[in-house]
């Protein structure tokens, strides 16, 4: 009984009064009405069990410390060590095994190139030069591509249906998605996000936690590495605008 | 509004204005009523279709308990027909 959530509180409600009122309305008052109010009833509370069943066990203030935590770490680790560069997010085929962000140590405002796999390590050299090395780290988008049943496609309509179906249907952390490319450019638009987005140094440097998120799965759906070239909340609506790397 | 709330709430104001209507338009018929919300019910399931898998598993239990409940009510009906 101790992990029963408002929708399982709410079913077995709607359960018992749904039989309470039907029963009666229909065997001792003959009342077709009142008995198809108990049945809309019943149904109801059926699929609150049903739902109830699914909502995980860990309570949201945990995911949140968890989550904040782990945020924090990587914002200590970003800003010691001086990081201005913007965040390259690549392709499982180019970071093992799932999309990670890559961040060059060194900056001299070129992107750098980045065509075979990078080690599985903290520390990545991806060329030939001394000063070619940077930190390649998963963020909360790695972790969150894995969720996904498959690779999307990389048309527009298949990454807004892989983002919708991660945003809303399994993350919940938005009503709707929306995506437009253009040439290298993605634009994806997030309808009422519920995540909220600081403004500190790594966030500069990594962008926000959905726009992770985003540049994650269009990194994998395009299969090439991309960056988060601006990110804007008006009315409800985060707009996430990635730039796709040649 | 999460998916779980928008696709409750859903179900929860067709089902209530379907109630009404009926009742507006004189139905007496309690198998009327019944194949009508099972109806309802299963397609606002399908056109939910962002659904996590647990919670598209946990609802075709749901589907498959109305879906049996919409075969009864239709074998009584073919029953009382042929009687």
């Amino acid at each position: 009984m101790k992990n029963k959530n408002a929708y399982t509180w709410a079913g077995l409600s709607l359960l018992i009064a749904g039989g309470i009122i039907s029963l009666p309305a229909y065997f001792i008052f003959h009342l077709i009405w009142l008995t198809a109010l108990g049945i809309c009833m019943l149904i109801l509370s059926f699929i609150l069990v049903a739902l109830g069943k699914t909502i995980p066990k860990l309570p949201p203030e945990v995911c949140s410390l968890l989550l904040e935590t782990g945020i924090d770490n990587i914002a200590t680790l970003i800003e010691e060590l001086g990081i201005k560069s913007k965040a390259i997010y690549l392709p499982s085929s180019l970071a093992n095994k799932y999309p990670r962000a890559f961040i060059p140590l060194h900056s001299n405002g070129s992107r750098p190139e980045i065509t075979k796999a990078l080690p599985q390590r903290l520390i990545a050299r991806y060329g030939s030069s001394p000063e070619d090395i940077g930190l390649l780290i998963s963020t909360i988008g790695s972790t969150a591509t894995s969720m996904l049943e498959s690779k999307p496609g990389a048309t527009p309509d298949e990454l807004e249906s892989a983002l919708t179906s991660l945003l809303t249907g399994k993350l919940g952390i938005a009503d709707s998605t929306r995506v437009i490319c253009n040439n290298n450019h993605i634009q994806v638009e997030i309808h009422r996000p519920r995540l909220e987005n600081g403004a500190s140094w790594s966030h500069q440097c990594l962008g926000s936690p959905l726009a992770t998120v985003v540049a994650s799965v269009a990194a994998e759906a395009w299969d090439k590495p991309m960056t988060i070239s601006q990110e804007v909340q008006v009315n409800g609506k985060y707009s996430v605008e990635l730039e796709v790397a040649k | 509004m999460t998916l779980y709330n928008r696709y409750i709430i859903t179900v929860a104001l067709f089902l209530l204005l379907t109630t009404v209507i009926l009742i507006a338009v004189g139905q007496n018929a309690l198998d009327i009523y019944l194949s009508i919300y099972i109806i309802e019910a299963l397609l606002i399931t399908e056109l939910f279709v962002y659904f996590n898998n647990k919670a598209r598993r946990g609802l075709a239990y749901v589907s498959t308990i109305l879906f049996g409940g919409f075969i009864i009510t239709l074998c009584l009906q073919i029953v009382r027909i042929l009687a």
